[in-house]
């Protein structure tokens, strides 16, 4: 609670802000609750697949917001890096997305390894989905564990920019791996040329919880930003003061080095 | 002093994920060969372990205490498959399946021996409907 005080200071824009992050809050957890009505009750088994279809409601969302979080990632390193947008805010959307983006793609592996034992018959399996998506996995996870190394906010911010960019490579390599190589993993049922291979309510209700999760990451999103602001308030006076005091008593070289 | 650093790290950072994608993904591209890619290579497949592609051919399953026997066809070329073991809960004919084996030989009748059935369900998602007319059959006279 010693972000309390912090808080308060923090301008005008607070109320603006608890606001959009109450009415996201809300529709997240509606549209998850109706998500979960028509994926278990309303939605009836497929002809092939059974009950497990039911995985067609969580799982492609899951990697979807993955792709969109690590894209916000690296649109918001692209910004920081480039000298006339460069504000901390980018940074701290650049931080909050990777670490969300990671959450989603665990989600999307476990909800995945679920959906190969039901169907394929195995938990896991080498094909070039699945360890293109473990690759993301952990790229993104790097990129994470990048901003808990200490470092000036400078730093930390241009690593996580960098970071996240080389990563992003990665993210067509995972979505076009089934079009490109010959995978267990089946083709895209939406997105692609000889049109959608899903049924109306199927359709309807796997779209459906693509907006449902976004929402969710929408929600989490704001939570993170606003944490990495008060993270910022509260070190602004110390952490960055001693670095200064710090740096002012070491040789002319090192300021140098550093900058 | 530290000038150079970063930039080794970044280099070393890179090489070791090309080596992944190049060692890990390279593997995982060719994860399976088609029917008739495998009856084309056998020459050299011999009787090395790889994955097989195909189609189940509807009529062509037999059961034989723990053996199953079944065909699988892949753009007009088929495979005689002698399977160990039980087959998982989504094995049925008209399914593709990617199987774990070797051929018995590398000349003589095409017969691949498997130890793992990998279901491989289509893109194609149809609801259960009770009410769906199902496919008219001929009966036979």
């Amino acid at each position: 609670m010693r972000t309390t005080a912090t808080m308060q200071t923090s301008g005008v824009q607070t109320s603006t802000v608890q606001t959009l992050s109450w009415l996201t809050g809300l529709a997240a957890g509606a549209s998850l609750a109706l998500l979960t009505v028509l994926g278990l009750f309303v939605t009836r088994p497929d002809e092939v697949q059974g009950e497990a279809v039911r995985l067609l409601y969580v799982h492609p969302a899951t990697a979807w917001v993955a792709y969109m979080a690590f894209a916000v990632t690296s649109l918001a390193g692209l910004l920081w890096l480039w000298p006339r947008t460069r504000k901390p805010l980018w940074d701290r959307i650049a931080g909050a997305s990777a670490s969300i983006g990671v959450v989603f793609t665990g989600l999307t592996l476990v909800l995945g390894s679920l959906w190969g034992r039901a169907t394929w018959g195995f938990w896991w399996v080498w094909d070039a989905r699945g360890t293109s998506t473990l690759l993301l996995f952990l790229l993104y996870a790097g990129v994470v564990a990048l901003r808990y190394v200490p470092a000036t906010r400078d730093a930390r911010a241009r690593r996580t920019a960098i970071g996240a960019l080389i990563a992003f490579i990665d993210v067509p390599l995972v979505h076009f791996s089934v079009k490109w190589w010959k995978t267990l993993h089946q083709e895209a049922s939406v997105l692609q040329p000889s049109g959608v291979q899903i049924h109306g309510l199927q359709l309807f209700t796997m779209l459906f919880s693509f907006v449902a999760f976004s929402l969710v990451y929408a929600w989490l999103m704001i939570q993170r930003t606003r944490l990495a602001r008060w993270e910022d308030e509260l070190e602004a006076g110390g952490l960055d003061a001693a670095i200064v005091a710090r740096q002012s008593e070491g040789s002319q070289h090192l300021i140098g080095a550093t900058s | 002093m530290t000038g150079k650093r970063p930039i080794v790290a970044v280099l070393a950072i890179v090489s070791a994920l090309g080596f992944v994608v190049v060692k890990g993904l390279g593997n995982a591209t060719v994860y399976f060969r088609e029917a008739d890619v495998a009856v084309a290579q056998r020459a050299n497949l011999g009787t090395k372990r790889f994955r097989i592609e195909g189609i189940v051919m509807p009529g062509s399953i037999l059961k034989n205490g723990k053996d199953t026997r079944f065909t699988i066809e892949q753009n007009g070329v088929d495979v005689a498959i002698t399977h160990q073991g039980d087959p998982p809960e989504l094995f049925q004919p008209n399914i593709p399946v990617v199987l774990e084996g070797h051929f018995t030989s590398a000349t003589g009748p095409v017969v691949f021996e498997s130890d793992r059935i990998l279901v491989k369900h289509t893109n194609q998602y149809r609801q259960k409907n009770p009410d769906r007319v199902s496919k008219y059959t001929i009966p036979s006279s």
